[in-house]
């Protein structure tokens, strides 16, 4: 999978043609194997760009700050990261006619060990499904499966799975950065940063890390696109996934297998209501 | 002052550990979720005291936790009461072992502003009653430029023992303070080596010459001061997403937000991390914001580093372990960020 050639050419076209302002794409990392997001603002710079399987961060993040806020953007989307920008535009966050997405056909991604990564090996929706152009052969979709460790995790006793999950929020040093890095979190403010409310406060308290990183993933079920973002940016290297999987899990199941941003203009699963929901927890 | 060298081989320095962890409290690399952490250890199986660079993180939260509660207090009819602090679990004395020379210097920066127009007995007291034993690297990870720096990595006296892996595979201890030294007689029981000093500079020389990323210091902090208006910042930290990674995991930063909480009748005041990097740091009360975009946030960080906190304790916050770049998920080096900054014509 390596598109570097085409999108340099794409993307001197799109400069060329006064289509964008900036360009959101990947550079080649002078430190380790993975590639880095990098924003080009002229056809000069167009020699940084390339993309390969080592590109696996979801530049979609970059649509909420101010360097394209309110400005036309060119960007590269995998199968993952295209879901996520349907939602945002669902969402209303982002206007589609401000973008020129080139969507790829995604073979997978590998990390840092250069190992194919965890969320490629269960990946609904390898191609881009919002573009204005295609790079790759689309590659087959895969029927959804649940993820194996929640379900692992979910025949455990409660005790066991408390204990798990409290060793992943006691490791937390909340610097916010699984946050910062997903393209769905877009607040002006975050519930999580209302440092004298009631409910929230700033010290890095179990019960703190614990409620900040629940009401974090409560918020993004129905809405997590599994592009994994969050846990690339954990110092802490937690196990974030294993939270959204199981949320992602259950929704399948009750929400007429609802999966987010597949479809244009499909809003989050609870964004919306139908006759089949289930209501059996009501009477 | 020249102290006595040790030396010993794999199995010696395997015992001389053992014998430490047996006797003392003591902190070591262990490995946590993919990455090494210093942990309270009770056998020397449970850590790595040779942890690879890139993979550990650093020390400051044994002085400096995540989170700590400062004052304690209970309201009752007769008025406040404060309660008074338990025992500090990191106050101890205690024994460090396995760590790397720049989260050692980072401690001794960190003193300065401890020290400073407000004494911090908390620190002090952690810092008083540990003994740093340091494992010299073996080779510079790829985000490393200690050597770049104001401090002399060779003959620092940021840590009390230092233990070096010599090219022939034989373990030298040296001691660089008075504290180590003391704690050297009384622990090993080898024989003194007398080619000791050669060996060690031997892998110091070797150790110093894997560096890919070099600078010259004095002018970059130089240029940097000069560069203030500099629209390279912006250049340089485009793709930043404000994560705050770099200023929770770096050793040398100390800024910190207090947060009241209450339950009923008892409250807690606590203290924990807190980061320029995020946009809420500089938000007043009446919603200004003197550094509403991350690029001037980002140049509060780098200027801090380079030039603020030397022109006023004489030291350089940054201790270049690349540690910042290792954890950033877009690799933002901040060597990058000062040297694309300084380097504009």
């Amino acid at each position: 999978m390596n598109y570097t050639k085409q999108i340099q050419e794409i993307a001197t076209r799109l400069f060329s043609e006064n289509k964008i302002d900036v360009f959101v794409g990947y550079r080649k990392n002078t430190y380790g194997d993975n590639q880095v997001p990098v924003l080009i603002n002229s056809a000069e710079e167009v020699s940084k760009l390339m993309m390969d399987e080592k590109s696996s961060f979801n530049l979609t993040n970059y649509l909420k700050y101010e360097h394209t806020r309110n400005k036309r953007v060119g960007l590269i989307v995998k199968g993952c990261d295209s879901r996520a920008l349907n939602l945002l535009i669902t969402e209303n966050q982002v206007k589609r006619e401000n973008l020129y997405i080139i969507g790829i056909c995604c073979e997978g991604v590998v990390d840092e060990k250069g190992e194919i990564a965890g969320n490629c090996t269960e990946c609904v929706m390898p191609n881009a499904v919002v573009y204005d152009e295609l790079l790759g052969s689309p590659q087959p979709v895969r029927e959804y499966k649940p993820n194996a460790e929640v379900i692992e995790l979910a025949a455990k006793s409660l005790e066991e799975r408390a204990a798990t999950f409290e060793e992943i929020f006691s490791n937390c040093i909340r610097c916010n950065a699984c946050r910062h890095s997903c393209p769905m979190c877009y607040c002006a403010k975050c519930c999580i940063d209302q440092e004298t409310s009631a409910l929230f406060n700033g010290a890095n308290t179990l019960p703190n890390a614990t409620h900040a990183l629940l009401t974090w993933s409560l918020h993004l079920a129905g809405r997590c696109v599994d592009c994994r973002n969050c846990e690339k940016a954990c110092p802490m290297h937690l196990p974030l996934h294993l939270l959204h999987k199981q949320n992602e899990m259950v929704i399948y199941e009750n929400f007429q297998q609802h999966l987010s941003g597949i479809e244009e203009k499909d809003p989050g699963a609870f964004y919306k209501y139908s006759l089949n929901d289930p209501d059996d927890f009501i009477m | 002052m020249s102290y006595q060298i040790y030396q010993t081989d794999k199995a010696g320095l395997a015992q001389f550990y053992e014998n430490i962890i047996g006797k003392n409290e003591t902190y070591a690399p262990v490995l946590n979720f993919e990455k090494y952490e210093y942990k309270k250890v009770s056998k020397l199986a449970d850590c790595n005291p040779e942890s690879p660079i890139v993979l550990t993180m650093s020390m400051k939260p044994l002085f400096f936790p995540k989170n700590s509660a400062i004052l304690k207090y209970k309201e009752s009819s007769e008025g406040t009461e404060i309660i008074p602090d338990a025992e500090d679990d990191l106050a101890k004395k205690r024994v460090v072992l396995g760590v790397k020379h720049c989260d050692a210097r980072a401690l001794q920066v960190l003193d300065k502003v401890y020290q400073w127009d407000y004494h911090d007995e908390d620190y002090r007291k952690r810092r008083e009653n540990t003994l740093i034993i340091s494992t010299r690297c073996e080779k510079a990870g790829a985000h490393c430029f200690c050597t770049s720096l104001d401090y002399d990595v060779e003959n620092s006296d940021a840590y009390d023992v230092m233990v070096v892996k010599a090219a022939d595979g034989n373990y030298y201890l040296q001691a660089h303070t008075d504290k180590g030294d003391a704690f050297l007689k009384e622990n090993t029981g080898k024989l003194a080596a007398n080619d000791g000093i050669e060996k060690i500079k031997e892998q110091y020389t070797a150790f110093a010459a894997s560096f890919a990323l070099k600078m010259n210091y004095e002018e970059v902090s130089k240029r940097l001061n000069e560069q203030f208006d500099s629209s390279e910042f912006e250049n340089a930290t485009s793709n930043c997403i404000s994560c705050n990674t770099c200023s929770f995991i770096c050793p040398t930063c100390h800024c910190f937000k207090i947060s009241d909480e209450k339950i009923k009748d008892k409250g807690i005041r606590y203290k924990a991390y807190d980061s320029c990097n995020s946009p809420y740091f500089t938000l007043m009360a009446g919603g200004h914001n003197p550094r509403p975009v991350k690029y001037r946030r980002w140049r509060q960080r780098a200027m801090h580093k380079f030039v603020y906190y030397k022109e006023r304790f004489d030291v350089n916050l940054c201790v270049g372990c690349g540690k910042c770049a290792i954890s950033c998920p877009v690799n933002i080096h901040i060597f990058d960020v000062v040297n694309q900054v300084a380097n504009k014509a």
